[in-house]
């Protein structure tokens, strides 16, 4: 998708190159049809976690557990994924800057703007392979059961509701207690952040091929429409995490 | 009349030149990538045909022993998955490929490169899809492939796993180049040709990409969850871990439904350009047929539950699936009113290509008709999987889009080829085709109302299903007889057929305005249009209609090209220079696929492990090869770097 | 947020809408929506469960809007953009509603 030969041969569009029929850049337009395409991928992604999750809380309320072994409240934590937001709309920030530089071919300070946003991206897919190992090794794993550390009043508390072992199966191993609960929770979550973090990734490569292209041939016109699609692709990649952000992580 | 025929006998000149693999495998020619889509489309078509021919012998008489049930079980499956994915797909990309960036009087895709991508990915997919018949057998789990049944405990083989990769390389394929046909559509026609004067094969193709990019996503998503159900344990779809079968339904059909119009609608639009050319009048209410297809296209997003009343979802449910379902009888109903319209009253000529559309009008609303029936959730729960299902999608499938394509075949073979089909051979083959489709699909409605289920390998006698099932294989015969008569008449005709003028069949579109076949930059002279028909009116002046605004318009200014690659000024037209990088970069797609189906199974060794991940180590190394040629290639073509 | 560089505004000239001075604005706007959300969460005791769920779909959205809006220029870019756009996105959120609805368990709808 990065580039294409555009309106190379169309026509007789001397004064006007970049401009077709609708009178808008093809790439572009090509590129937003794309991002139109992707909200539905994401959009199947983040419904199937809502659904799943759903089972999972009525199944924990229905016996009275939800408290104590809600998997949303029991492992994402708010204050890195807070600082994963941050990170990610920062580099949206830094993104349109970089794109207004170039368009006022200041090429510094378009450098110094793409080198943060890369950096940023970097530091966000960073933060979230933290996260992956961090919940890993917490119990949620891309399998169909949690199994939650348990403090000991909470294992007391379990353990006098005398739950069905095919809802909650409570083990004690010396001072370390843990819940087993059936659930896709993790599976999900896993799989829906995975493909954003891919997302982000290809984003990084994306920005980064711009960055060297534009650094080695500074003078070709087609630089800040080379940016711009790059950048549009990356706040997309925003975007999807100002949904996965209040949809998964908060509500 | 006599006008046009003055213009016809002269034929173009043509330059012979020597055939050049190169020239074809690093093509970004629209035309090319076209010609490469049909006869791709059409080898499967064949392969297609054989499994269905094998699966009919097998049913031709109660407990046979021809085919195993497990055999049976994968040709069922990849018959469906060929016909949908490899065969109608393909071709309606194909044929929209070659003619949809002539008839808005461009000269590529928006994408030359991205459409060769395209083609190639489509056929590494084709590739891995059939791959699995060498190594321990396709998917046999029915081309919707309902879960628990596609989990590794019910298939334990990697049937499945090629299935999902072969579809998503063609997924993503068909993503690319709907994107492509749509930034063509919008952003690439020709000055005057505005939405409102596109054919309506433009207008089909246009809507039919939207579907897709709309549709797609959805079944990737579901795809990859079933493959890391498979390779990583992670039981989205397994029920005794705690997934959920029936969100597979909903997941597939959210897709599926889409997926059945965007394998009809393009036919549709091909039908539209058809038949008003050999009535010899303009297509009766232009709007209705165009945007009775965006309704089509909508309606088609809300209505993918009536698949599953068998799944018991409860009357709101049902009801509003029902309810949605029989209203997309409405706009197509208003098709099939205005092409029956365009005909009352025409000029009609009785070609095999009016034939055949003729043809498709009557076997799709049979096919629709049935369908309305199984919108009824009482009716459905009563037929679904049984043999009227395979009744009423061969109507739509076969008697619909297959018909319509050869409809679509005989039109513009003499555009593509520059050589016109034998039209007396070609009534012949239609009217069997006809006859045996018939004898072949019908009995089956009869045969589900009996109670035969679909996708059994064999039968008891004495059921009261022999005869009917054997007149069936009897059919298939008469119905692969009528392709091999189509296939020789291909041969015969591309050798000694008559040589085909510009416009031999006295049509109104741009794409008979250029040479048969069309040079690589199709035209010389961008044409300017004024009217929904430009070369009619160019024809025909005096005929020319009122436009939609009361006022007679001047003529669109356009003339009959016999340009050539020689022509002068020709050489002024700059086109896309030949790449391998689309190839390589869909093959790395393809060896990266291949590798990840192998990379968890825990019954394989570790050779075969390993292997897995050389295989994906090169594909990836590939891919980035690839990017990278291609952007240095791209630059190279810049439209700012020197080439005005 | 509004100490922006003025070497860079005087070439925003015709085309180019806002200054990055604006864009910084935005950047801030959104720095304040998501901490807002953030507080929302912490305090969501605070507040009745629907009161929770409506103030956090309003902080979203206003986010989401603000990112395409004006990260993205899909306000005062050519329509089709739009178009392109927000077609698919009524249709995700449509389905995403309606699968949740099929899977709510409510009778006459799952069984």
């Amino acid at each position: 998708m990065s580039s294409s030969a555009g309106q190379a041969h169309h026509g007789e569009a001397h004064q006007k190159p970049l401009v077709g029929s609708m009178g808008v850049d093809s790439r572009k337009l090509g590129l937003w049809a794309f991002i139109g395409s992707e909200t539905l991928f994401f959009a199947t992604l983040i419904v199937t976690h809502l659904i799943f999750y759903a089972r999972t809380s009525n199944t924990l309320s229905s016996v009275g557990a939800l408290e104590l072994l809600d998997p949303r409240l029991g492992y994402l934590a708010i204050e890195l994924t807070t600082v994963l937001a941050t990170l990610l709309l920062a580099s949206s920030l830094t993104m349109v800057l970089a794109l207004a530089a170039s368009k006022a071919r200041d090429w510094k300070r378009f450098r110094i703007w793409q080198l943060a946003t890369i950096l940023l991206g970097a530091s966000f897919v960073g933060g979230q392979i933290y996260e992956f190992i961090h919940l890993y090794h917490e119990g949620l794993k891309l399998a169909p059961a949690f199994e939650m550390h348990l403090s000991h009043e909470a294992h007391k508390a379990l353990t006098a509701l005398n739950l069905d072992p095919s809802i909650v199966r409570l083990k004690e191993a010396g001072e370390h207690a843990t819940a087993l609960v059936p659930s896709l929770f993790g599976v999900t979550f896993f799989v829906m952040t995975g493909f954003h973090g891919l997302h982000v990734t290809i984003g990084i490569i994306w920005l980064i091929a711009i960055y060297v292209k534009v650094s080695r041939f500074p003078e070709s016109p087609e630089n800040p429409m080379d940016i711009e699609l790059g950048g549009l692709y990356w706040h997309f990649v925003d975007l999807v995490w100002v949904a996965i952000f209040t949809l998964i992580y908060l509500i | 009349m006599a006008i046009a025929e003055q213009k016809l006998t002269s034929t173009a000149p043509t330059t012979k030149e020597s055939f050049q693999w190169r020239s074809w495998l690093a093509t970004v020619d629209h035309k090319k990538i076209g010609i490469i889509y049909i006869i791709s489309a059409f080898i499967f078509f064949i392969i297609g045909g054989i499994e269905a021919m094998l699966m009919r012998v097998q049913l031709g008489t109660p407990n046979s022993t021809f085919l195993s049930a497990d055999l049976y079980n994968q040709l069922f499956t990849m018959h469906a998955t060929t016909m949908v994915f490899l065969v109608v797909m393909p071709m309606n990309v194909g044929i929209g490929n070659y003619v949809v960036p002539l008839m808005i009087g461009a000269r590529d895709m928006a994408f030359p490169r991205l459409n060769a991508f395209s083609v190639w990915l489509f056929l590494g997919g084709g590739f891995l899809l059939y791959l699995s018949f060498l190594t321990g057998g396709a998917t046999n789990v029915g081309w919707f492939a309902y879960a628990p049944l596609t989990q590794t405990q019910f298939s334990p083989g990697q049937g499945v796993d090629y299935w999902i990769l072969g579809l998503g390389l063609t997924g993503v394929a068909s993503i690319a180049g709907a994107l492509n046909f749509i930034v063509t559509v919008l952003n690439m026609r020709a000055p005057g040709m505005t939405i409102n004067r596109m054919p309506l094969f433009v207008w089909m193709n246009v809507v039919v990409s939207f579907i897709l990019i709309f549709a797609f996503p959805t079944f990737t998503v579901a795809s990859i969850q079933l493959l890391f159900d498979r390779q990583f344990g992670a039981a989205f779809f397994n029920p005794a871990l705690g997934g959920d079968a029936v969100l597979w339904q909903h997941l597939f059909w959210f897709f599926g439904h889409p997926e059945v119009y965007i394998l009809i609608l393009p036919v549709m639009g091909m039908i539209s350009e058809v038949l008003p050319v050999y009535s010899r009048k303009p297509i009766f209410g232009y709007s209705f047929v165009a945007f009775s297809g965006v309704g089509i296209g909508f309606l088609g997003f809300i209505v993918w539950a009536h698949h599953m009343f068998g799944t018991g979802m409860g009357p709101i449910a049902n009801g509003f699936f029902a309810a949605a379902s029989m209203v997309i009888a409405i706009p197509t109903g208003v098709k099939i009113f205005n092409w029956i319209a365009t005909m009352w009253g025409g000029d009609v000529r009785l070609t095999t290509s009016m034939l055949y559309a003729i043809g498709f009008i009557s076997m799709f609303i049979i096919g629709g008709i049935s369908g309305i029936t199984l919108a009824s959730p009482p009716i459905d729960l009563q037929q679904t999987d049984s043999y009227y299902v395979v009744a009423h999608f061969h109507y739509v499938l076969f008697g619909g889009s297959i018909l319509g394509l050869f409809a679509g075949a005989f039109y513009w073979f003499p555009k593509m080829t520059g050589r016109m089909l034998d039209e007396k051979l070609g009534k012949a083959q239609f009217w069997l085709m006809l006859i045996s489709m018939n004898v072949t699909f019908f009995p089956m409605h009869i045969l589900g109302t009996e109670g035969m289920p679909r996708r059994i390998y064999t039968y008891e006698s004495g059921m009261g299903w022999e005869m009917w099932n054997f007149i069936e294989t009897i059919g298939t015969f008469f119905l692969a007889f009528s392709v091999l008569m189509f296939i020789y008449n291909v041969l015969v005709s591309l050798r000694s057929g008559e040589v085909a003028s510009n416009d031999p069949w006295d049509a109104a579109t741009l794409e008979w305005v250029v040479p048969s076949p069309p040079p690589s930059y199709n035209f010389l002279h961008i044409p300017h249009v004024t009217s929904r028909r430009p070369l009619w009116d160019a024809k025909y002046p005096h005929t020319t209609a009122d436009d939609h605004h009361g006022e007679k318009s001047a003529p669109s200014q356009i003339r009959y090209e016999y340009s050539h690659e020689d022509s002068p000024g020709a050489k002024e037209i700059h086109m896309p220079t030949l790449t391998f990088m689309p190839m390589v970069l869909s093959a790395g797609l393809t060896v990266a696929a291949l590798g990840f189906i192998y990379i968890n199974q825990a019954i394989l060794g570790l050779p075969i492990r390993t292997a897995s991940y050389v295989f994906v180590a090169i594909g990836i190394v590939m891919v980035f090869y690839a990017i990278r040629g291609w952007v240095l290639d791209s630059r190279r073509d810049s439209p700012y770097l020197g080439h005005h | 947020m509004a100490d922006h560089d003025s070497a860079v505004t005087h070439h925003e000239e015709h085309h180019e809408a806002h200054g990055t001075g604006f864009y910084w604005q935005v950047g801030g706007v959104l720095a304040v929506v998501t901490a807002a959300e953030v507080a929302a969460f912490v305090y969501r005791d605070l507040f009745g469960h629907v009161t929770f769920l409506t103030l956090l779909f309003i902080l979203m959205f206003a986010k989401g809007i603000g990112v395409v809006l004006y990260f993205m220029h899909l306000r005062g870019d050519a329509r089709i953009f739009q178009f392109v756009f927000i077609v698919p996105f009524t249709f995700a959120v449509s389905m995403v509603l309606g699968f949740l609805v099929l899977f709510s368990h409510h009778v006459g709808i799952a069984g």
